[in-house]
């Protein structure tokens, strides 16, 4: 009631006010009617006199200061006027503001959204995250059954399931969660039920709950779903529930949430498979400290638990973190890269504001000086500058605040997808907020300098001079420190974006190790179940790969399990012949399980031995590939090819035939995952098992074409479809799309900063321009005295090109020496490139200095052009 | 621009008032008397420009004001000087003095 009190105190000085001034007034009357006048006449003169009684107070209202906000509201007013006066200068400085924090608006957005904003569920405060460890479902159980400082809940992302008997076969993405997932996250769904209590444990688990969108597209939003049974992946399960449309858990493309089926009497799938990540949630009144500890302690004895010895690192430096910073770590630093960057941005394009008032000021110094001279205090001469400067800003905010809410959109497809957050991105209350401080900010910032700068009660110089006045040369310093910091942050910007330019440069011209053009890609995935039998599986997809290759343009097929870049990874542990066979020696290498004619067809070179024939694809004798650096690895300085492996969970020895070429599989920077130790390859044939104990039933179809068929995709689709009606094909692509998918996180970072640093650069040009303008301004005399003098063309552009190119080379010092430093931040970003490339930051240099050149150009050419009589007649 | 000429008025006013109210606790209506008999009836200060006056200075904290009883019984807001207003005061009356001295100085040459 802060409003109130202020009104009740202002209303009682009112009074005292009346009061004082009828005191006043009845004294004067007294004092004529003391002199011996009559009353009606003491009355009236003294009335007269006195004036208006509401003027009088009007004006004592407005004699208080203290009334800052009436001081604004004038400053405001005035500010307003002066801007309105001056639209080309207000036009150019709200622009550039709108701008700089229209670019800041943007990605706080996207901070807000990411970072900032709670995870939508019940009460996130508790929600937390093990951060740095994973488990496998016998390892969840275990933890769930001792673990009293919080609810734990395991989830398993990434699996899929064939959807079958309800028309066309659908794949869909599911997740494994147990059975607390929902209630531990708070989430209800919209329509029927979540898991009860033991519904995750094998036997008592054939149920699902749908996603809000699956819902909408197969059962066209009917309610009656709930309580059907449906086909996935060939076991029923029952429609337990729907949730809502909001909830995206763990990604926005989840589309079914299946129990863990946690079966303890299957020894590798409860030790050793899917190791899944933790969540939880706090029990009320404890911290994430103590179930840090409680857990820690939890880990020392669940390694011993295990059927086998687990190495002693295993998990050792989990933590536990709220929910929100385990699912956010890895798009963490990039938000905060791009928030520096759009902050440089708005630093650059607030000293051009600068820069612009500074050079209006000097117009405007004579005003200031008369105001200065006939009383204004200085520091309220910088107050109403500033204010004008504010003004200025928050016009510029409201139009960058339009600017960076229509960007969101776009922002929203620059990102990667699964981004936790990013589909509810929008403009909230923080983000006004933020939009609004900031340019509060950005309008004094701007008009710190030149506010303190043109009111130097500088009388002489101002009054004195006439027409357009001269500056002091405190001014024109200050311009040059403003643009020589301009262009110092416009390097900094550019370099970055160059080195990010010349690492995806590099990354594009990454050689993956095989030729992706002219390459279709397939996913073909017939049920688990339907590879139950090992030999009708293998028939199956002998039949699919003869049929395709008979395709007209067709001029080969392969399948693979595991596509490189598409995503999928498969593990396995094995031992090496001559090693100690002890689980923690044993190397985790992917294992690809590829058809014959794989390597030919990806043209993946085979350096040494051979690559597989069919007979090779009955396993009998069991043979292997492996990769040039897998090879190096376990066998440094000696021939693969003849050396014996074995699988961890198998006693078979299987003989190295060949060595094949290194395939950026995992990533275009990385072969394989960084746990990972090599990468073998297997012949697809039924003894082709991998660490379940079964064949791979999923494999991605790749086929080289001649020319291009339109109609290819569809040949696929029914080639697969007469053979089995219910094995899906999705997935379709060119492997040049896969590849590119590879590169689209660097692409729209890159592009990001590119933006970013164009503008900061544009902006930086703008400034070496304005200056130097008008340094040839304020010299038109002087240059034309001195051509009157005899001085060529060529001194005159010689000493504007000095004026420019000093302050060029100054800010690019400048800007170098803080690239040097904070590129450094950038190191990981980068690939191929080191953060002091000496192509990108020479790149930069020249087009800094080429730009300065060309803004000095212009006006240089002006000064050129002086007419000596004309220029002496102006003064 | 007016605002600016009065900005220069107010501040001769301003120390005038000063002036009077540092020779004791006085209310309004007698400052203005005291002006006028003081300056020969040379300044006839209007009411609209003495209570701003005073109430700026009040807000400035030179003036510090009460209510009390005049000598005829009624009750009046009476204003007197606070240290600030007193160092104001000397200061306004220095650089008065110096200008007054420089105009004077200049009139008498150029005579």
């Amino acid at each position: 009631m802060h409003w109130l009190s202020r009104f009740i105190r202002r209303s009682r000085a009112q009074e005292q006010l009346d009061a004082e001034l009828r005191f006043h007034l009845e004294q004067q009357i007294a004092d004529y009617l003391a002199a011996g006048m009559a009353p009606e006449e003491a009355r009236r003169r003294a009335r007269l006199e006195f004036g208006g009684l509401d003027q009088v107070k009007e004006e004592v209202y407005e004699a208080q200061r203290g009334h800052l906000l009436e001081t604004l509201l004038q400053d405001v007013r005035y500010g307003l006027r002066k801007l309105r006066k001056d639209a080309g200068f207000t036009a150019i400085a709200v622009l550039t503001l709108a701008l700089g924090i229209g670019a800041n608006t943007a990605i706080f957005s996207l901070v807000n959204a990411v970072l900032l904003r709670p995870l939508p569920f019940r009460e996130p405060g508790r929600l937390v995250g093990i951060q740095n460890a994973t488990y496998p479902k016998g390892g969840f159980a275990a933890m769930r059954r001792q673990i009293h400082t919080m609810d734990p809940a395991a989830y398993d992302d990434g699996h899929e399931f064939t959807l079958t008997g309800l028309g066309e076969p659908v794949r869909l993405n599911g997740t494994l969660v147990s059975a607390n997932f929902f209630s531990v996250l708070g989430a209800k769904p919209q329509l029927g039920r979540a898991f009860s209590p033991g519904q995750d444990e094998a036997g008592r688990d054939a149920y699902v709950v749908l996603s809000h969108a699956l819902w909408e597209k197969v059962f066209r939003g009917n309610p009656s779903a709930v309580g059907r049974v449906i086909n996935l992946e060939g076991t029923p399960r029952q429609i337990l529930g729907v949730m809502p449309a909001g909830f995206h858990f763990p990604s926005p493309g989840t589309q079914v949430w299946i129990p863990l089926g946690i079966d303890p009497r299957n020894a590798t799938d409860y030790w050793a498979q899917d190791y899944m990540p933790v969540i939880g949630r706090l029990k009320p009144g404890v911290t994430m400290a103590q179930a840090q500890a409680e857990l820690r302690l939890f880990q020392s004895h669940v390694r011993t638990m295990f059927p086998w010895p687990m190495p002693e690192n295993w998990n050792a430096g989990l933590a536990v973190e709220p929910l929100q910073s385990v699912l956010t770590g890895n798009v963490q630093p990039w938000l905060l890269i791009l928030l520096g960057a759009v902050g440089l941005v708005l630093l650059v394009a607030c000293a051009n504001v600068a820069n612009l008032t500074l050079s209006r000021a000097s117009i405007r110094t004579k005003e200031i000086a008369l105001r200065n001279s006939l009383g204004a205090s200085r520091p309220r001469i910088v107050l109403q500058l500033i204010t004008e400067s504010v003004v200025t800003a928050l016009a510029g905010g409201t139009l960058g605040l339009l600017l960076g809410g229509s960007a969101l959109s776009l922002l929203k497809t620059l990102l990667p997808g699964d981004t936790p957050g990013l589909g509810d991105l929008a403009v909230d209350w923080r983000v006004l907020a933020f939009t609004a401080a900031l340019s509060v900010a950005a309008g004094i910032v701007s008009g710190a300098v030149p506010a303190v700068q043109s009111s130097r009660p500088d009388l002489n110089v101002s009054l004195k001079s006439s027409g357009r006045g001269l500056v002091s040369s405190a001014s024109r310093r200050a311009r040059r420190v403003l643009v020589i910091a301009e262009i110092g942050l416009a390097v900094l910007l550019v370099s970055a974006a160059g080195l990010l330019i010349r690492s995806l440069w590099s990354l594009s011209h990454v050689n993956p190790g095989f030729s992706a053009t002219h390459l279709l890609t397939a996913r073909i995935t017939p049920n688990e179940s339907f590879c139950n039998n090992a030999g009708r599986c293998v028939a199956f997809y002998r039949q699919v790969l003869d049929r395709v290759r008979g395709l007209p343009g067709v001029s080969g097929a392969a399948m693979i399990n595991t596509l490189p870049l598409d995503g999928r990874v498969n593990k396995r542990s094995l031992y090496l012949e001559g090693r100690r066979q002890v689980p923690q020696d044993s190397p985790l290498v992917w294992q690809n399980i590829i058809s014959a004619g794989y390597f030919r067809l990806m043209h993946i070179p085979l350096l040494r031995g051979r690559g597989f024939t069919r007979a090779d694809s009955t396993g009998n004798p069991p043979v292997a590939v492996v990769s040039a650096a897998t090879a190096q690895r376990f066998w440094p300085n000696q021939d693969a090819v003849g050396q014996h492996i074995r699988f961890a969970d198998s006693a078979e020895w299987i003989t190295i035939v060949g060595v094949a070429g290194d395939v950026r599989a995992f990533s275009l920077q990385q072969a394989i995952p960084p746990y990972m130790d090599g990468a073998i390859y297997i012949p697809y044939g039924p003894l082709a098992t991998m660490e379940n104990g079964r064949i791979p039933a999923g494999m991605t179809l790749a086929v080289r074409v001649d020319q291009d068929t339109p109609e290819l995709a569809s040949s696929i689709r029914n080639i697969v479809g007469n053979l089995n009606r219910d094995v899906p094909v999705s997935e379709i692509k060119t492997m040049t799309t896969v590849l590119s998918g590879a590169t689209s996180a660097p692409r729209s970072i890159t592009f990001l900063f590119v933006s970013f640093a164009g503008i900061a650069f544009v902006l930086g040009a703008v400034g070496i321009y304005g200056v130097v303008s008008f340094f040839v301004g304020q010299r038109t005399r002087e240059i034309g005295i001195r051509m009157a003098l005899g001085a060529q063309t060529a001194d005159v552009l010689r000493v504007v090109l000095r004026e420019g190119l000093s302050m060029t080379f100054a800010g690019m010092a400048a800007g170098f020496l803080a690239a040097l430093l904070l590129t450094r931040l950038l190191r990981r970003f980068l690939y191929g490139v080191s953060p002091t490339d000496p192509l990108a930051l020479g790149g930069v240099a020249i087009l800094f200095a080429l730009v300065a050149a060309a803004s000095c150009y212009m006006p240089a050419r002006r000064a050129m052009r002086v007419h000596p009589v004309i220029a002496l007649r102006e003064e | 621009m007016n605002e600016d000429k009065s900005e220069f008025l107010k501040g001769t006013l301003d120390m005038l008032v000063l002036k009077v109210v540092a020779l004791g606790p006085i209310h309004g209506y007698a400052i203005s008397q005291r002006i006028r008999q003081m300056s020969k009836e040379f300044f006839q200060v209007q009411q609209g420009s003495l209570y701003p006056a005073l109430h700026r200075l009040e807000d400035r904290g030179w003036l510090k004001a009460d209510w009390r009883d005049t000598e005829t019984g009624r009750e009046a807001k009476f204003y007197s000087l606070t240290a600030k207003g007193r160092k104001q005061l000397e200061t306004v009356m220095r650089t008065w003095a110096r200008l007054s001295d420089a105009v004077a100085l200049i009139l008498r040459t150029a005579e």
